[in-house]
């Protein structure tokens, strides 16, 4: 009996997913987007059940900061080892399993799997180095391993079957989905909601209509990439808007080295020109946090000007990380209503249409959302989430380092000057990024200069 | 003119690049008392991370529904204004 129509599933043509014709009940074990939501949940239970029981450590491994007088050899501790085996034992059993019931090979793709994580190993340990680590993203160090691969010795035949960028996309969101809380809305109040939540859609709806009116870039999943990039917090945003609107890797390589790139000079010339400007410590800190695109970076911003510029820019970036899920869901819902309408007399889209095109693990990764606020939090406490989040966050980190250099390994460098156009995704980046400089501008002038709503009392230190 | 702005966006895609690479190579905009950067970051790495977390930083005089019931009547507008501009045009 087919009771639940459609899902997603990957096509050929490198799309992050695509929407395909009805099926069935199994769809909820045999599809990518479902086995991605309930890896994701095997996931967030045993990290949660090892933190709050304190029973066992579910760590995934983590290279420290090396060089610069840290020592590499050093970390590389039997407890380093274990951890680093018990990533690849889970990740290795959770994507051969869902692999499995998708009818592959498990015979070509666990000697896959174990090569590309021997990949992203390489991709962690480059990326730990001690100046890479201040400046530049995991994601960046994925692609380049990944080409340098593709595009001189190739991908040889056995790695391929492991070559998944969507699978491992949509198990790391919905991982991430559960450090998104809904409780940091209250972080900066009427303050940080003005600056972060009435500023962002109004970045990504101009940078839709200059990118798709005005630059008249046909490539629609690439223009809401790079706004969603530009406007909420860089690669997390680019991920789930990309995976949300079906844009293709190149889409989401390009639109994630633009931002990387970008906030390396935002974070040090931004709090150079507010103390030029003469901002102040309250007024520069939220204006760094609602512009500079990684959380990394704006907390070295915020601190550079003062202390109290940190706090501030903390509580706005906060306030901006819990809009990714909701984006990411208008995203999908906008793609699926408008731009992936059949035909033009498709004017209205019914409702089980809408959910039978919804890419699913954008629920998995509300569902992890809402649990965590709403269910963990009360419980446990805000603390112990914190913990669970910690344990989290470097499965997450793996599983979209394992997508990074799969969307690598599968590009090469002519598609990536396609993508360029002529240069209009970084016209857009560039007019998108000064649009929401202004507008944040004027939002935090508005409400934090004391000159038309009291200051917020704020306890630094 | 077209040949103009492609050696403008070029020329710019030129600066950023050289200009990240020398604010590497130069460990330009770092702050020694955090072990991160642009790069890799955790949000506990953040001193006194707790306070973000707790709600400690910033106590709102505001309920939390009012938060909420004003977050979704803004992302309702805004959704409706993106479907509005797009289909307009």
């Amino acid at each position: 009996m087919a009771v639940i129509h459609a899902n997603v599933a990957p096509d050929r043509d490198g799309d992050l997913v695509a929407a395909t014709s009805k099926t069935k009940l199994s769809d909820l074990w045999k599809t990518e987007d479902w086995q991605a939501v309930w890896i994701g949940f095997i996931i967030i239970a045993i990290g949660a059940l090892g933190v709050i029981s304190g029973s066992f450590d579910f760590s995934a491994a983590k290279f420290s900061t090396w060089g610069n007088g840290n020592s590499l050899i050093e970390q590389l501790t039997a407890g380093f080892w274990g951890k680093l085996a018990l990533t690849a034992v889970v990740l290795g059993i959770l994507f051969t399993v869902g692999n499995a019931l998708r009818g592959v090979s498990v015979k070509k793709y666990v000697p896959a799997f174990a090569g590309l994580f021997v990949l992203a190993v390489i991709v962690r340990l480059i990326s730990a180095e001690y100046t890479f680590n201040r400046y530049l993203e995991w994601a960046f160090f994925a692609l380049a391993v990944g080409l340098l691969i593709a595009n001189t010795v190739k991908v040889p035949n056995w790695l391929k079957p492991a070559v998944q960028t969507e699978f491992y996309i949509k198990a790391g969101l919905v991982i991430m989905g559960f450090s998104v809380l809904f409780s940091n809305i209250v972080n900066f109040g009427l303050y940080g909601l003005g600056i972060a939540w009435i500023v962002t859609p109004v970045v990504i709806i101009f940078m839709w209509v200059f990118g798709t009116k005005v630059l008249k870039i046909d490539n629609k999943p690439l223009v809401i990439t790079l706004a969603t990039a530009t406007s909420v917090c860089g690669t997390s945003a680019a991920i789930a808007s990309g995976a949300a609107s079906k844009a293709k890797k190149t889409d989401l390589s390009l639109a994630v080295s633009i931002s990387i790139i970008f906030t390396v000079l935002m974070m040090v010339f931004e709090p150079i020109i507010i103390k030029a400007v003469g901002l102040g410590e309250v007024m520069g800190g939220a204006l760094i946090g609602g512009t500079v695109d990684s959380t990394g970076a704006v907390t070295v911003a915020g601190t550079a000007l003062g202390e109290t510029a940190q706090t501030v820019a903390v509580l706005v970036k906060s306030i901006q990380n819990i809009l990714i899920g909701f984006i990411a869901f208008a995203v999908a819902i906008f793609f699926t209503t408008r731009v992936e309408k059949k035909s033009a007399s498709e004017n209205k889209v019914s409702a089980a249409e809408i959910w039978y095109r919804l890419p699913k693990f954008i629920i998995g990764f509300f569902v992890a959302s809402i649990i965590a606020s709403f269910v963990f939090q009360p419980l446990v406490g805000a603390d112990t989430v914190s913990s669970i989040n910690k344990v989290l966050d470097q499965y997450k980190n793996w599983a979209f380092v394992l997508a990074f250099t799969s969307i690598g390994l599968d590009t090469n460098f002519r598609e990536i000057k396609e993508q360029f156009q002529g240069g209009k995704p970084l016209v857009l980046y560039i007019v998108g990024q000064l649009f929401n400089i202004i507008l944040t501008f004027l939002a935090v002038y508005l409400l934090l200069s004391g000159k038309f709503f009291p200051l917020p009392n704020l306890v630094v230190g | 003119m077209r040949k103009y702005s492609k050696i403008i966006i070029g020329i710019i895609s030129v600066i950023t690049v050289l200009s990240a690479i020398y604010i590497m190579v130069n460990g330009l905009g770092l702050v020694d008392s955090l072990d991160f950067g642009a790069g890799a970051y955790y949000y506990a790495d953040i001193p006194g991370f707790e306070k973000y977390v707790n709600g400690d930083a910033y106590s709102s005089s505001t309920p939390m529904w009012v938060l909420i019931v004003l977050f979704l009547i803004w992302g309702a507008i805004m959704y409706k204004a993106w479907v509005w501009l797009d289909k307009k045009s």
